[in-house]
């Protein structure tokens, strides 16, 4: 079910979302990610980040406003969307009392991906995300980072067209970092489309296409790095940090 | 609010270990609306008046020391302290895996004897509660209409509490140091199950040996005892001397129990402190060898192979699982064994006692595969409709019933195959209807939240138990014949199923309210 007019090099599309709890979470937000590219969303704590993400990805219920995944509607028919996509929130969904090839193989069922081409993708994922000598071992005594990884592959599993990650490098060492970058960077190259979230400003100035900056639930500012700094009034010189503050200091005053 | 007592002393410890009790006891009845607390009224106001007109009748009695008297408050305090031994030792192999404050209260100035004495009286007060609230309403009326001598029953309580922490650290410790960290917690709570069970078992031991029909221990004791030939060990009365006041008697009860839970916290502090350390990572398994499986073919065939193996790995559950079915088994043996040789009649109770069982187990499994979900984001973002997820959830918590039923009813069907066909319908039906009021009435949350709940909704466990009951006698009827009669139960049940049922969107908005 297409809608917004929506052609298929967006990935997304939101327009006029809304989200009240005790107070508005986000208000009249409009996004735009383009397929192909990765997008990070930054903004304060309590900026309506999450809220955001949780609303595309369809766990939570907007109050009003339309998401549309690769042309999907996706409160219109939410499981054609919901193929589409995967969703890596900070804290790994898993379950300590399976092993990752366990937890992969019943990823890959909700997916309904046909069970050999299923195996073969779990055990390259363990390989390249260095888990193959812990895919036979129960999750439960795993690290957090080690968690994280796995909850990443199976994110991974379906071959997701878009990629959403909340703050994916929230309790990985150096190496484990560089590794997770390394593998959302090949698949943006391959054409993949991924919106993550983080804190980590020199993270998104890196690897971002575009950046979107969020405070109070309204979009302060979105484009390249080049183009924000423009916003703020100078041209170059700035780091991604001093726009950021910039930006989120004058929402707040 | 500040605990009233002088910093780091045992006094506050304790009153910090109560006061967290207190707090699970109340989390775990939270969202179950003000039903629970009025029902422990009216329970505790009908144990009342049990009391006081207990109390008007026994005025001028004085309780008789006679072999049946005796034995009976030997049962009784043997039942009481397995029940609180088992529950006892859960809870010391909980405290020495539950991490929320022991690594705070170990790496603190404070002696670790002194943390494990607190937390042992926690544990021995928590045990004994259960048992000295209802004592306490029961008997007070008798105490001050003049039987004030029996105030030693609550004396004998404490003490058999104090015993039973005491045991249960014992316990759990010589466990750790005999099979390693990593089983302890499952081998405990198993065996804390089979301690719970155990007097029901010993009472089913001659049934099991067949060496008279229906007969148990204690329809014989009270036979020997009718005809005289009770004879009981040397002092075998002290119990029942104890809960009437006698002072030497109940100075050595307070000795003995007061004594083991001493001996237990005083020995134990720092091994107490160091198992605890060892525990940390303690349940990181070996990884699995041989070939790996191939992996299920689509949602409904991949959620019931996850469902089932968390099952299998959830001790806490296992443990909630075999309890019953050991009480399931004895009365299913006797419904075999009774089926080569008796009239169908004599099978109806058994038949009754084993379809009432099974929805048990089938309750507790269906209430957390339904209700517990540690992912829940993760199915609510996957293309699967929720049905289908929900089928495969049921789906897994029917199978080891079936499986666990299949037996029985298989050596029943040899036998006496129309009491089987009853029995496998009746079975059926309750694991059924507890289904159905497990996805009727689900409570999300995660798995370990689940274990420190223990129970689910006050409503939904009331409903499963009222409809057990009653399709346990439609049972019981139907094997004896009766049809007619059947029925009436039947209907009933039908009528509390229909006033249960909520719609998908009922259940889709409840989740909603749930979750916010």
């Amino acid at each position: 079910m297409k809608c917004l007019g929506a052609g298929l090099t967006e990935a997304l599309i939101v327009r006029g979302l809304n989200k009240t709890f005790a107070k508005p979470a986000v208000s009249d937000l409009d996004l735009t990610v383009h397929a192909g590219e990765l997008y990070a969303l930054l903004g304060p704590n309590g900026a309506g980040k999450t809220t955001t993400l949780r609303m595309v990805a369809g766990l939570t219920q907007p109050d009003s406003g339309e998401v549309s995944i690769f042309g999907v509607d996706a409160r219109k028919d939410p499981a054609g969307a919901k193929a589409l996509l995967a969703w890596a929130p900070d804290e790994a969904m898993i379950y300590d009392k399976l092993t990752p090839l366990e937890y992969l193989e019943f990823v890959a069922g909700l997916w309904n991906i046909e069970p050999g081409a299923a195996k073969t993708k779990a055990e390259e994922l363990l390989a390249a995300l260095g888990l193959t000598d812990e895919a036979r071992r129960r999750c439960e005594g795993f690290s957090r980072g080690m968690k994280q990884k796995v909850a990443l592959a199976g994110a991974l599993i379906h071959d997701p067209k878009l990629l959403i990650l909340d703050e994916p490098l929230t309790g990985l060492d150096a190496a484990a970092a560089r590794l997770v970058k390394d593998m959302l960077q090949a698949r943006v190259d391959a054409g993949g489309t991924v919106i993550l979230t983080t804190h980590i400003l020199e993270v998104a100035e890196r690897m971002a296409d575009r950046i979107g900056i969020i405070a109070g639930g309204r979009l302060l500012a979105e484009g390249t790095l080049d183009e924000l700094r423009g916003k703020v009034g100078e041209a170059g010189g700035k780091t991604l940090e001093d726009v950021f503050l910039q930006l989120t200091a004058e929402a707040v005053a | 609010m500040s605990l009233p007592f002088k910093p780091a002393s045992t006094p506050w410890l304790l009153a910090h270990e109560l006061r967290l009790s207190w707090r699970g006891f109340k989390a775990g009845r939270k969202g179950r609306g003000p039903g629970a607390f009025i029902a422990f009224g009216v329970l505790g106001a009908m144990i009342l008046v049990g009391g006081v007109f207990l109390g008007l009748g026994v005025r001028d009695v004085d309780v008789p020391l006679v072999p049946l008297a005796v034995a009976i408050a030997d049962l009784a305090l043997a039942v009481i302290l397995t029940l609180m031994l088992s529950t006892t030792l859960a809870g010391a192999a909980d405290a020495l895996y539950e991490r929320n404050d022991l690594d705070l209260l170990f790496s603190s100035p404070l002696a670790p004897r002194k943390v494990l004495f607190a937390r042992a009286l926690g544990m021995a007060i928590n045990a004994g509660l259960w048992f000295m609230v209802p004592a306490v309403l029961l008997l007070t009326p008798s105490i001050v209409l003049g039987h004030w001598a029996w105030s030693g029953v609550f004396v004998v309580l404490a003490a058999a509490a104090l015993g039973a922490s005491g045991l249960g650290l014992l316990l759990a410790m010589a466990l750790f140091a005999l099979i390693g960290p990593r089983r302890t917690r499952t081998v405990a709570q198993v065996l804390a199950a089979l301690i719970g069970a155990a007097f029901f078992l010993a009472s089913q031991f001659r049934n099991l040996m067949g060496e008279k029909a229906s007969e148990s221990l204690f329809a014989r004791i009270a036979l020997d005892a009718r005809d005289g030939r009770l004879t009981l060990p040397p002092f075998a009365d002290w119990p029942l001397r104890a809960a009437l006041g006698q002072p030497v008697p109940l100075l050595v009860v307070v000795v003995i129990g007061a004594g083991i839970f001493l001996v237990a916290a005083q020995v134990l502090g720092r091994r107490f402190a160091e198992a605890a350390a060892a525990t940390q990572g303690a349940e990181t398994r070996k990884a699995a060898r041989g070939p790996t499986r191939a992996f299920a073919a689509g949602a409904f065939r991949a959620t019931v192979r996850k469902e089932l193996r968390l099952v299998s790995r959830d001790a806490a559950l296992l443990s909630q699982v075999l309890l019953r079915v050991l009480y399931m088994l004895p009365l299913a043996f006797l419904l075999a064994r009774n089926a080569a040789h008796m009239p169908a009649w004599a099978l109806a109770g058994p038949a009754a006692a084993v379809t009432f069982l099974a929805g048990q187990v089938a309750g507790s499994l269906i209430w957390i595969t339904v209700s517990a979900e540690d992912t829940p984001d993760l199915l609510a973002i996957s293309p699967t409709p929720m049905s289908v997820l929900r089928q495969a959830k049921l789906t897994a918590a029917l199978i080891p019933v079936a499986a666990l039923l299949a037996i029985p009813i298989a050596v029943l069907a040899w036998f006496a195959p129309l009491a089987a066909l009853w029995t496998a319908i009746g079975a059926g039906l309750t694991a059924w209807s507890a289904g159905l009021i497990g996805v009727w009435r689900q409570k999300p949350g995660k798995r370990a939240d689940f274990r420190r709940r223990r129970a689910g909704s006050f409503l939904a466990a009331l409903a499963e138990l009222l409809i057990a009951f009653l399709i346990g006698g439609a049972t019981a009827l139907a094997v004896a014949g009766w049809y007619v009669w059947a029925l009436p139960p039947l209907i009933v049940a039908g009528a509390v199923m229909m006033a249960l049922r909520r719609t998908d969107e009922q259940i889709a908005a409840a989740l909603r309210a749930a979750s916010v």
